[in-house]
């Protein structure tokens, strides 16, 4: 399969088959990130680092993300330079691979792909995993001047503004937990959250619906039938994104921004567990 | 209550590992995950396989009681289960082999971030829980049943 060429950015993207052919140039550094916190030592692409979104993205004190100065530290340890190419890949779909090259995104780098499928797909395909682990020659990353919260980020009162300006709020959970019947993800452990149900005037639109069985996403056509025909969203809409903690919202943010050339949309890394949790804040459900 | 002297030598182990040392710990336990799962012919006094809501994947669990009322555990993973998860089965399996089902029920689940390190111990990792969980339900339930059909035999248990 090839990369759909009517995506607005169809170079973000690439198959488990370039990078196989890919795997050793100088320019280019694989990464893998994932929810299962040992699987990378199970066993990954030759020559793919790895970045926990927790552990390597998150200060681990206040709920945020990295400064400049620990994004550059952490790019210099894996050999990362302002021009390396840097292409994501993981499990879970790539929730986390598209989360980590958002927060990459946060930082300004600007050379950043997917591998479409992800983990999954290259394992079915009998690709080879080694649990070598890579020591790339550390780099010089210079300190990132800003981290570009304003644009592709929104805090809580964002999300409340975008709600009572009926500007565009998409939710992209489960239907069950958009509705407020459950307070966790269908096959997952409930993750501290005291109500239920969305943020009022968000639409209902599973992550999910942007991928095919095989983890690799839609095609352009597709696409744009759920989130521009169905939905109504325009390319200029300023739009927000949600979850629960941020990571399957960036799946979306990653659709919508690269592979249908959305201008304005940022992601609410807050989410569900930050609003569901918030005293007063209004809440939505529906049946 | 102490643990299982099985358990015990298993959280000592891992109470003298760097944090490197205990994930390659880690992933050499959930490299034999497999090995505990039934056998071919085994038979069980009670399995319990489901997946539930809050769950990646089914989980089974399977419970053998020998002559002297001593449990065998076997685990069933399926394949979206995560890696800590696999770890903790081998672990578990290990650690309670040959304890009756009421010392099952005994054991506290303080022991998980000593094995695991606190910082693998996240929200979406809970199922290293789950597994214990399951297991004592698994016990429990054997408990209730012998007690309705051997009354005279609960001292014995």
């Amino acid at each position: 399969m090839s990369i759909d060429s009517k995506y607005t950015h169809p170079e973000v993207l690439v198959t488990t088959a370039w990078v196989n052919e890919h795997l050793k140039d100088d320019d280019l550094r694989i990464i893998e990130s994932n929810e299962d916190i040992l699987l990378y030592e199970t066993g990954h692409l030759p020559e793919a680092i790895h970045i926990d979104w927790l552990r390597d993205l998150q200060d681990q004190t206040v709920r945020d993300y990295i400064q400049p100065e620990a994004f550059a530290t952490l790019c210099s340890r894996n050999g990362i330079t302002p021009e390396t190419t840097c292409v994501f890949y993981g499990d879970k779909s790539n929730w986390w691979s598209c989360y980590a090259l958002w927060v990459f995104q946060l930082f300004g780098h600007e050379k950043v792909k997917i591998m479409d499928g992800g983990r999954d797909k290259w394992i079915a395909e009998g690709r080879p995993l080694t649990r070598q682990v890579p020591h790339p020659i550390q780099t010089s990353y210079p300190i990132p001047a800003v981290r570009r919260d304003a644009e592709i980020r929104a805090f809580y009162e964002d999300a409340l503004a975008q709600s009572q300006s009926c500007l565009p709020l998409i939710d992209v959970r489960s239907p069950s937990e958009f509705k407020g019947l459950v307070t966790h993800m269908p096959e997952y452990p409930q993750e501290g959250v005291l109500r239920g149900g969305h943020i009022p005037g968000a639409k209902s639109v599973p992550w999910k619906d942007a991928v095919n069985t095989d983890a690799t996403f839609k095609n352009a056509e597709e696409l744009r039938d759920i989130y521009q025909k169905n939905l109504g969203l325009k390319p200029d809409d300023e739009i927000v994104v949600y979850c629960r903690i941020g990571e399957r919202s960036s799946h979306t943010w990653f659709v919508l921004n690269y592979l249908l050339g959305f201008k304005k949309v940022r992601n609410y890394d807050g989410s569900w567990t930050e609003w569901g949790n918030r005293v007063r804040a209004p809440i939505e459900k529906s049946v | 209550m102490s643990y299982p002297s099985k358990l015990t030598a298993i959280i000592d182990l891992f109470s003298g590992l760097s944090d490197a040392e205990k994930r390659e710990t880690l992933i050499a336990y959930a490299d034999q995950a497999r090995l505990q799962e039934p056998r071919e012919g085994e038979r069980f006094d009670l399995e319990d396989v489901r997946k539930d809501d809050e769950c990646t994947d089914t989980v089974g669990i399977h419970l053998r009681l020998d002559e002297g009322g001593r449990a065998h555990f076997r685990i069933t993973l399926g394949p979206q289960v995560q890696t800590l998860t696999r770890a903790m089965s081998s672990i578990l399996c290990k650690g309670l082999e040959g304890i009756t089902p009421t010392e099952v029920l005994e054991i506290p689940a303080d022991f998980v971030p000593k094995i695991v390190g606190a910082e693998l111990v996240r929200l979406r990792s809970q199922t290293v829980y789950y597994l214990l969980t399951r297991m004592k339900g698994v016990a429990k339930v054997w408990l209730q049943r012998q007690r309705a059909f051997c009354p005279s035999q609960e001292s014995e248990i």
